[in-house]
């Protein structure tokens, strides 16, 4: 599920062929140079008669020449043939779709924010740390940093691409396999680089719009006391400060949105299942989960943390 | 170990050599090689930020003054003079015409030193305002350094002369001093126009 | 092309001395040692000049680097041997891995390959000193105030959290307030300032200083890597102390907007003044460690060399093309794809000449009788290791693959096969060739071999499974990670393989403790080998060689005549040094070497002032550089000291004497 020996993408599959092209010849190599060192110090060494210093015979000489020479006639050989599927599979990785589904990727300390774009702004879909694409489409990124330089890095779909703050870049892929890809920020980027996760949920076209389309109307505002009460806890202990629910007056954006919270299988960038005893941890105090995480742990009592979790729990 | 066998006789060499042959005006090249490399470095760095911009100097940023950078350029160029007269007396064991010499010397570097205050200022920004304002003040600033170092190398060698009686080896010292100036005087020139005049035709 | 008679670079022939009695020459001895030794005694230490206790000064301090950033090691595979690990936090982490990063690549690498030059330069081109010992003194103590800046802001829980690479903006003043980086950048620019001291050193000791006779063709393999080595130095290191001095530290310190996006600043600027000097890094590692193999295989195959032109060649070939490479670093950064392709070529092109100089070992191999000595070990486990490393390269100098391994645990194994591989095992084995003419004994070879067959086991026990952890999907610098990725097993694996490394060198420290002391007398020339270094006593005495050795092939100790020719007639009442001309190394004139000076460590203290107070604030700047201006003063004076009688070569060609 996280690995290059899985490739799903054409972009992943090239690379992962020219891996085993050079796996298989960078072996060789390695085996034979190793036997070839080891020729040379046992070749001659089981002689033991006093040896004559400084003395090599002029027909040893010019063999070892040639050896050499061949060696590194050969070795030139194989650099050249190295370079040349390279530059091919470079080639073919360089050619960018005509159009794509465009999503914009942004990095932040520590997770990822994905906007899906769309003509009509009131359409765009915003959520984090999963990423849903329909299958065998070619799924255009437009990468950005927030804070400092994160990559954006899925190895079963195409090779990684650093977020750069002051530059825009892009990656793209087409998932031709459905299924659930893990992919983790690769650029080292202060305390919780380690936990900075990401899925990318690669589903049949039906399943994705059906999908797109939730996740573009907001959740019903919820009638129940015992959630209403969640949802004031909400808005009035500290987290609608950072977090954004779609439909009510939490719009701040500097940690994860929060509006289809429960359709994602994790937490705290892919840290922890998404459950209820997980959130309810996490909430509490995130810093024992994530050291160094930008976000706080608010006192609430035992009734307010249990309102808050039941309200996000019905963030579907 | 093997006997030794005499071959040669190194008493008939000379113990005082000048330029090439000496060791220090190696050591001098190379630490000319360092400091001129740097400047190289943060030019081509002050240059890749150009690219940053759409205006150079940017926008609201004043072009950097020229009159007290050109007149202080002009006497960089001046100061060659007695600096290379020292030089040529140095080469030839004139104790009398150094002092003389490195005296004017000390006298026409003084205000290089002092006029370069100003000339920071002429860039006509600041460091802290934008990456242009840091790269332009670094530059200038560690060109500076080199000059402040030489400045003193100079005194302390003047001040040498009149302290106590100097060995000959001094005088290739000398020399090379001399030579150090000509590198700080030399490099100086690109810098100038880069940065006080390259913002003007850019 | 040498005459029997070393004549002077003006063409004067030099008078010729017949003969010299044992009693004038054991007197010379004498007077000499009198004349270069060092002064005992705790003042003596601190005003040490002598290019072998400040050589010998340097290995000792940079192999206890070794040791630190080992231990550091250590630690990062303990807290990575299982899932979620809780030994060390992630701000613990941090800092052990960029001071692990900071200390092997600069505090250890770099300087251990420098002080071996500084040691042996001397010795293997004939000389009696360094061109400049008070430079090498004042380049090894402010490589010491680094040294203990950066451990007493590790113990101080203020050791740089971001990276040995430091990289903008983490490292800019907004994202890692505090003092942690500017350690960072401080440390780098003292270990900055050591080498090119010795870089220029190596080069006007190599330029100017090589025995009679010693022409371009026949200047010793390691001394090549060495001067090689330091123009790569003089080109490359001014671009990190750039980086990190003149434009990350008043980026945090002054407000300057080097890095910052937001005032036209760039951050990819940073990557680029970073890894030009960082590709050229690793060779500045590697291509001593390679110049170290050549004479132990000379040695032990009794055999000159196979293709030493090619060999210099391929020194000077690399030097180049390493400067053509930086930009492989930076694959997954949004650049130009032209660029990017050239300098794919570039990075494979480089691995030509490394082939070129393996396969001249091998044949030199081939055609000798080679004798398995530890030395020879470690060359062949080099060559296991190395190449192995080296195939891991190119692969990696291909875009496609790079932006896949890029940052992740492959790049790891990768550099840690050619680190180890191609830097400590040749350096080893130079420990146990060399041990003997530094300590006048030698290693003991039985825990040599138990030492070997460790470390070849550690190291790619270690670093094997890393390749695949890569290619799964770990990527670096991450202080742990969650168990369902699968990456427990392996990591476990791993770190088993750097318990045997620690053993191996424990083994080592052992061996060389006990050596010291009570291993074998050496003697001169105990391997039979061919250099100049073994033609003096072990230990060398304060002046090297009794009289400055005139050389007639690349291999004097193997020449067949029974005399060792020389030049004489430098004095011996005071410290005195032959320089020669630069390409065919004829007697050009006589210099004096400086007497033993406190100033070089006085002026390094002052440096740390300096550079350390700039943290803090401008005055301990303007402090510190007033206190040097003591030290420049009395560095001064101390050189300016008449001499009685001088020959003095006035640049019209005449030749005065002055009193």
């Amino acid at each position: 599920m996280h690995s290059i020996f899985a490739p799903v993408s054409p972009q992943a599959i090239a690379v992962t062929h020219l891996w085993w092209w050079m796996f298989g010849v960078g072996a060789f190599i390695w085996v034979l140079v190793t036997v070839l060192a080891l020729w040379a110090v046992r070749a001659r060494s089981g002689a033991r008669e006093v040896d004559a210093l400084m003395h090599v015979a002029p027909a040893a000489h010019h063999r070892a020449e040639r050896v050499v020479s061949g060696s590194i006639f050969v070795t030139v050989l194989i650099l050249a043939g190295f370079l040349a599927y390279d530059f091919s599979v470079g080639r073919a990785l360089a050619t960018h779709p005509a159009q794509a589904l465009t999503i914009q990727v942004t990095g932040h300390q520590w997770w990822w924010d994905a906007i899906y774009e769309d003509s009509n702004p009131s359409k765009q879909v915003e959520t984090a740390n999963e990423i849903h694409v329909p299958v065998g489409e070619p799924v255009q990124l437009k990468l950005v940093a927030a804070d400092v330089i994160h990559s954006f890095w899925a190895p079963n779909l195409n090779g990684k691409r650093d977020l750069i703050p002051g530059y825009a870049s892009t990656l793209w892929f087409r998932a031709d396999t459905a299924g659930i890809y893990r992919g983790q920020c690769a650029e080292f980027c202060g305390l919780q680089h380690a936990k900075m996760a990401f899925y990318i949920i690669a589903e049949p076209r039906a399943k994705f719009m059906a999908w797109l389309a939730a996740a573009s109307t907001p959740p019903a505002p919820p009638t129940d006391s015992g959630l209403m009460a969640g949802r004031r806890v909400f808005m009035s202990s500290g987290c609608a400060l950072c977090h954004t629910i779609g439909g009510t007056d939490a719009r701040a954006t500097i940690g994860p949105g929060l509006t289809h919270f429960k359709s994602r299988a994790t937490l705290a960038a892919g840290t922890l299942a998404n459950t209820r005893a997980n959130l309810t941890r996490w909430i509490r105090d995130p810093n024992a989960i994530k050291p160094g995480v930008h976000m706080p742990a608010i006192p609430l009592s035992d009734a307010q943390l249990n309102s808050l979790v039941s309200y996000l729990e019905t963030l579907k | 170990m093997k006997p030794l066998r005499p071959t040669a006789d190194a008493a008939a060499l000379p113990s005082v050599t000048f330029g090439q042959r000496s060791m220090m005006w190696w050591g001098t090249l190379g630490f000319m090689t360092i400091e001129g490399w740097t400047i190289a470095l943060l030019v081509a760095a002050y240059l890749y930020l150009r690219q940053n911009y759409v205006a150079w100097p940017p926008l609201r940023t004043p072009n950097p003054s020229l009159l007290i950078p050109t007149i202080n350029l002009a006497l960089m160029l001046v100061s060659i003079v007695p600096v290379w007269i020292t030089a040529r007396a140095a080469a030839r064991l004139d104790t009398a015409a150094v002092k003389r010499w490195l005296v004017l010397t000390c006298i026409i570097e003084l205000p290089i030193l002092v006029l370069r205050w100003w000339e920071l200022w002429a860039l006509n920004t600041r460091w802290d305002t934008t990456a242009y304002g840091s790269a332009a003040w670094t530059i200038v600033g560690f060109h500076t350094s080199l000059l402040l170092f030489d400045v003193l190398d100079t005194y302390g060698l003047t001040l040498f002369y009149f302290l106590r009686r100097q060995p000959v080896k001094t005088f290739s010292d000398t020399a090379d001093n001399s030579f150090y100036w000509y590198f700080t005087i030399g490099i100086w020139i690109p810098i100038y126009l880069i940065v006080y005049v390259g913002p003007r035709i850019a | 092309m040498t005459p029997d008679r070393a004549d002077r670079a003006d063409g004067a022939p030099l008078p010729v001395v017949l003969t010299l009695s044992e009693s004038e020459l054991a007197g010379d001895a004498a007077a000499l040692d009198a004349a270069w030794r060092d002064r005992p005694g705790l003042w003596g230490w601190l005003t040490a000049v002598d290019h072998k206790s400040i050589g010998r000064r340097y290995i000792i301090t940079a192999f206890l680097m070794f040791l630190a950033g080992g231990i550091e090691a250590a630690l990062m595979r303990a807290q990575l041997a299982r899932p979620e690990n809780t030994l060390l936090g992630p701000d613990r982490y941090n800092q052990i891995f960029t001071t692990h990063g900071t200390t092997m690549m600069f505090l250890f690498a770099v300087p251990m390959m420098t002080a071996m030059g500084l040691y042996f330069v001397p010795l293997m081109v004939g000389a009696r000193t360094v061109a400049f010992p008070r430079l090498n003194a004042f380049g090894y103590w402010t490589y010491v105030v680094g040294v203990v800046f950066l451990y007493v802001s590790l113990f101080a829980n203020t050791g740089p959290d971001a990276g040995w690479f430091a990289y903008v903006p983490l490292s800019g003043p907004q994202y890692s307030p505090g003092h942690r980086v500017d350690v960072w950048a401080q440390v780098v620019t003292f270990t900055e300032i050591a080498a090119l001291c010795a870089a220029v050193n190596v080069i006007v000791t190599v330029f100017k200083m090589r025995a009679p006779g010693m022409s371009l063709n026949r200047i010793p393999l390691f001394v090549w890597a060495q001067l090689v080595v330091a123009f790569m130095i003089v080109f490359a290191m001014p671009a990190v102390a750039t980086g990190s001095t003149l434009m990350l530290a008043t980026d945090r310190a002054v407000n300057m907007h080097w890095f910052n996006p937001a005032e036209g600043g760039d951050a990819l600027l940073w990557q680029h003044m970073f890894w030009f000097f960082g590709h050229p890094e690793v060779y500045i590692i590697f291509l001593p460690a390679l110049g170290m193999i050549t004479p132990i295989v000379e040695t032990f195959c009794r055999r000159p060399v196979f293709g030493y032109t090619a060999i210099v060649m391929a020194n000077i070939t690399t030097a180049f093309f390493a400067f053509g490479l930086w930009v492989h670093h930076m694959f997954a950064t949004p650049i130009p794809e032209l660029g990017e392709s050239l300098f794919t070529a570039a990075s494979m092109v480089i691995a030509i000449p490394t082939g070129v100089q393996i396969f001249c070992w091998i044949a030199t191999m081939w055609l000798g009788r080679a004798r398995l000595t530890v030395p020879m070990l470690f060359v062949l486990g080099f060559i296991f290791t190395f190449v192995n490393g080296g195939i891991t390269g190119v692969m990696l100098a291909s875009v496609a693959f790079d932006k896949q391994a890029h940052d992740t645990f492959f790049v790891v194994a990768h550099l840690h096969y050619v680190l180890l591989g191609g830097g400590v095992m040749p350096l080893f084995g130079a420990f146990y060739f060399w041990f003997p003419k530094v300590t006048g004994r030698i290693l003991n070879a039985t825990l040599g071999k138990v030492h070997f067959w460790l470390f070849l086991i550690g190291v790619n026990v270690t670093f094997f499974p890393m390749h695949i952890l890569g290619l799964e999907g770990m990527p670096r610098r991450v202080y742990t990670y969650l168990a369902p990725t699968g990456w427990g097993p392996l990591n476990l694996v791993a770190s088993i393989g750097a318990v045997t490394i620690a053993l191996s060198v424990l083994v080592f420290l052992i061996n060389a403790i006990r050596s010291w002391t009570h291993g074998e007398p050496a003697g001169e020339n105990p391997w039979d080998s061919s250099g100049l270094e073994w033609a003096v006593p072990s230990p060398p005495p304060s002046y090297n060689f009794l009289h400055s050795p005139v050389v007639r092939s690349r291999h004097p100790l193997w020449d067949t005549d029974v005399e060792l020719p020389v030049v004489t007639g430098l004095r011996t009442d005071r410290k005195e040094v032959l320089i020669t001309s630069t390409f065919d190394a004829m007697p050009d004139s006589r210099h004096s070497s400086p007497e033993p000076s406190i100033w070089p460590a006085y002026l390094a203290l002052c440096m740390g002032v300096v550079f350390i107070g700039s943290i803090f604030s401008p005055y301990y700047v303007l402090g510190g550089l007033g206190l040097s201006m003591i030290g420049l003063f009395g560095w001064g004076w101390q050189s300016s000291k008449r001499i009685e009688s001088e020959l003095v070569a006035v640049p019209n060609g005449a030749m005065v004497e002055r009193a």
